[in-house]
């Protein structure tokens, strides 16, 4: 199971991976459509990239009243399926990182990893973001 | 939204009127002229009467972008363009960051702003909407200040701000705009003419998307751009030394100004250069919006009097202004002051060149203690251009003859005070002291906004570079005339897009080709690509020699072409005011321009330039 890691130290705030995510996730560019985010904070001196970190106990995925969203058993991608999605917008209050959004059809969105090749990691230059590997976590 | 169909709209905002409305681009604009520069260069020779006061409400104030900007398209920028109140000339400025891609994701191509505000106002634009709103909150305040309270008012960290600081409020000549953080468009006195608008901010927040007419293909063509940017060692080298760098290399070649370019080398170069940077303060590396380069260097600085103090790079030029220039060869003062300089609004490298003015004025006696509070002006002294800064913004005293520039400062002061007032057209000169390097010295006599080194770089060729498979000579003035005009329209072409300056060290004409080809869905090459940058350079020259720009002022300051350099290996170099006049005849013929330096019937109409008529119209605003 893999997940996505941002590192502050490295990254540049450059949002190529919000540019690659939104085109992605919105069919155009901007970075405000993507899927991640970037920080700044104090005077730029740092930018900070917030990712959906497939968590291990999702909180979007419990406040889903229609089981819309679930993990997928090989990979471990927590996924919204768009069909059974009621637009209710449990899960993007339930997101203390808000790493759910809406799409263009008015459905809650998240991050997928891209099917396991995330674009906002294959154009992060100075490899800030990275594809790591899960801890087992015992008893789960 | 489709990148053609963005770049169409303008928003043309009134401040007289308090109104605002959709400007829709006559085809043959964008066509002919494309983003940026090119879209600057029409848009001020059509709607601004000749003769135009800068500071009068009627001079424009735009902020543009380009088809590449806002995409994936690696490391492009917006500029600024208007009548420049330190020139008198067409003047374009370019900045990074993410404030131009914000413009296009707001669904514009470029904002307009016409007029003068009653009051102190800021404009506030949330995708369609657009407000004037009194800027009673953070009128006074400095650039940093200014963002943060915005960001407060908006709710919201992540609308994007281009500000002016109290220098712009003050109209102080060379006062520019912070486009947070840390980026500019900062020379030819944006700022002034935004001060002059009684606008203090401009405040973006969009949600339309940019979409390439052809994504396949311009996906290919990104991914050849990154490719080409990480295999070129100029680029690597941005990346790891930032501009910096330059210092050693400008050093070694007599090219780096010293105590008001008396000199060409400077004693204190290690203390200023990247390794110095490093040791003192960097953390990590900074970028504009979509940029691999990363060439920015922010950090802490970890000793001494300016301990905890945040810095982004001091970038070559600043470095060397507010530096050397300054005789000043501690990077830490140095920081701080070019921090100061970001925050008062003031553009360093000008304010570097009217210090390093101040300062030699001060020794020959032109300006007095009585005039700075009895405080000695000296080069090496962190404590002179710090006060001189604070008076600057202020106005206050003898900053309000310095805050015009150093070019009225000297006609003002008089007594022989226009011999070491370094500037071209009104513009301090940039840290590329061009006494050894002929090209270069045409290269500032001739640039569009003034003295200014971003316009053509011939340097590059001129220390040991080939042109047409020919090595080229330095000290040679033949020649030189053809190389300048070809960057010239290169770079003006490539500011359409909008580029950046370091990007093109790596991403090659046909890749930036194919990029605008996959943007716009339409066939675009390089002969194209030549064709539009020598059509913007006409463009330009049309409307500065409208404003009454003659040969007489593609000139040299005096510094140049008749003080040698004092000492070194190009002891004795400087550029002649007979040498200036071969070069200019070679230049004007190479471009297809009379003796007078105006464009011959010939080569407008190649460019077609004769029969564009008035292409961009004011809309009506109720």
């Amino acid at each position: 199971m893999k997940y996505l890691r941002g590192e502050f130290d490295l990254c540049t705030g450059c949002e190529a991976c919000l540019l690659v995510c939104s085109n992605r996730a919105a069919g155009g560019y901007n970075p405000r459509l993507a899927r991640l985010k970037v920080f700044r904070e104090n005077e730029n001196l740092i930018n900070r990239p917030l990712v959906c970190t497939q968590c291990e106990n999702p909180f979007c995925m419990h406040s889903c009243p229609v089981s819309a969203i679930s993990r997928a058993e090989k990979t471990g991608v927590v996924l919204i399926d768009k069909e059974k999605c009621i637009s209710c917008g449990s899960c993007i209050k339930a997101c203390p990182d808000q790493m759910i959004r809406w799409d263009k059809d008015g459905k809650a969105d998240k991050c997928d990893l891209c099917a396991g090749n995330p674009l906002c990691v294959q154009y992060c230059v100075p490899g800030a973001l990275k594809l790591v590997k899960k801890r087992e976590v015992p008893g789960k | 939204m489709n990148i053609s169909e963005g770049m169409k709209k303008l928003l043309y905002i009134d401040l007289n009127r308090k109104a605002s409305s959709e400007l829709a681009v006559d085809p043959r604009l964008e066509e002919n002229f494309v983003g940026g520069k090119g879209y600057g260069a029409r848009i001020l020779y059509d709607l601004l009467p000749a003769g135009c006061d800068p500071l009068a409400p009627e001079n424009l104030l735009m902020f543009l972008a380009g088809p590449l900007t806002a995409t994936l398209a690696p490391a492009t920028r917006g500029c600024v363009v208007t009548k420049s109140p330190l020139t008198g000339t067409f003047a374009d400025s370019y900045f990074g960051g993410h404030f131009a891609q914000e413009i296009r994701y707001c669904g514009y191509g470029g904002i307009i702003i016409a007029g003068r505000a009653e009051q102190p106002s800021y404009i506030w634009i949330d995708d369609g909407t657009v407000e004037i709103r009194p800027a009673d909150q953070i009128w006074g305040l400095d650039t940093f200040a200014t963002v943060e309270k915005i960001g407060r008012i908006a709710g919201s960290e992540s609308v994007k701000t281009a500000c002016i600081g109290p220098a712009g409020e003050n109209m102080v000549s060379y006062a520019l705009i912070n486009c947070e953080y840390n980026r500019h468009a900062g020379r030819a006195g944006t700022g002034a003419v935004m001060g002059s608008k009684n606008l203090k901010a401009v405040v973006l927040r969009g949600s339309e998307t940019v979409s390439p007419a052809n994504p396949e293909a311009f996906m290919a063509a990104v991914d050849r751009a990154y490719a080409e940017l990480a295999d070129s060692e100029d680029v690597k080298n941005f990346n790891i030394d930032g501009t910096p760098a330059s210092i050693d290399f400008a050093n070694a070649e007599q090219l780096l100004p010293a105590y008001n370019y008396f000199d060409g080398s400077f004693e204190g170069a290690a203390g200023l250069n990247s390794e110095a940077q490093r040791r003192q303060f960097w953390l990590r590396n900074v970028a504009c919006a979509g940029c691999p380069i990363a060439c920015g260097k922010v950090g802490l600085i970890r000793r001494g009097r300016r301990k905890g103090l945040i810095s982004d790079v001091v970038e070559y030029e600043t470095a060397a202004m507010m530096g050397s220039n300054l005789g000043l060869s501690d990077v830490r003062e140095v920081a701080y002051l070019v921090k100061k300089c970001d925050a008062l609004g003031l553009d360093g490298m000008s304010a570097g060149g009217v210090a390093g003015f101040a300062i030699e004025a001060f020794q020959k006696g032109l300006i007095t203690a009585a005039e700075t509070e009895g405080k000695a002006l000296q080069f090496g002294d962190s404590e002179s251009v710090d006060y001189l800064l604070d008076l600057i913004a202020s106005r206050r005293g003898l900053g309000d003859l310095l805050a015009r520039g150093v070019k009225e400062a000297a006609r003002e002061l008089g007594d022989g005070a226009a011999d070491f007032a370094v500037h071209i057209k009104g513009l301090e000169s940039p840290a590329w002291g061009p006494r050894s390097v002929p090209g270069m010295a045409l290269a500032l006599a001739t640039a569009d906004r003034g003295g200014c080194h971003q316009r053509a770089f011939p340097i590059l060729y001129e220390v040991g570079g080939e042109w047409d498979g020919k090595m080229v000579e330095r000290s040679a003035l033949e020649g030189k005339g053809i190389i300048v005009a070809h960057l010239q329209n290169y770079l003006a072409a490539l500011d359409t897009l909008v580029k950046c300056d370091f990007a093109q060290y790596g991403i090659t004409g046909e890749t930036y080709c194919q990029m605008l080809e996959a943007a716009l869905g339409r066939p675009f090459d390089t002969t194209r690509l030549m064709a539009l940058g020598e059509r913007i350079w006409n463009q330009v020259r049309l409307f500065n020699l409208r404003e009454g720009f003659t040969r007489a002022d593609d000139s040299l300051p005096k510094r140049f072409s008749e003080e040698p350099l004092p000492e070194g290996p190009y002891q004795g170099e400087k550029i002649s005011g007979a040498d200036l006049d071969r070069l200019l005849d070679d230049y004007y013929t190479a471009r297809g321009w009379d003796s007078a330096g105006r464009p011959a019937g010939e080569t407008l109409a190649r460019l077609g330039l004769d029969q564009l008529t008035t292409l961009v119209r004011a809309p009506d605003i109720e």
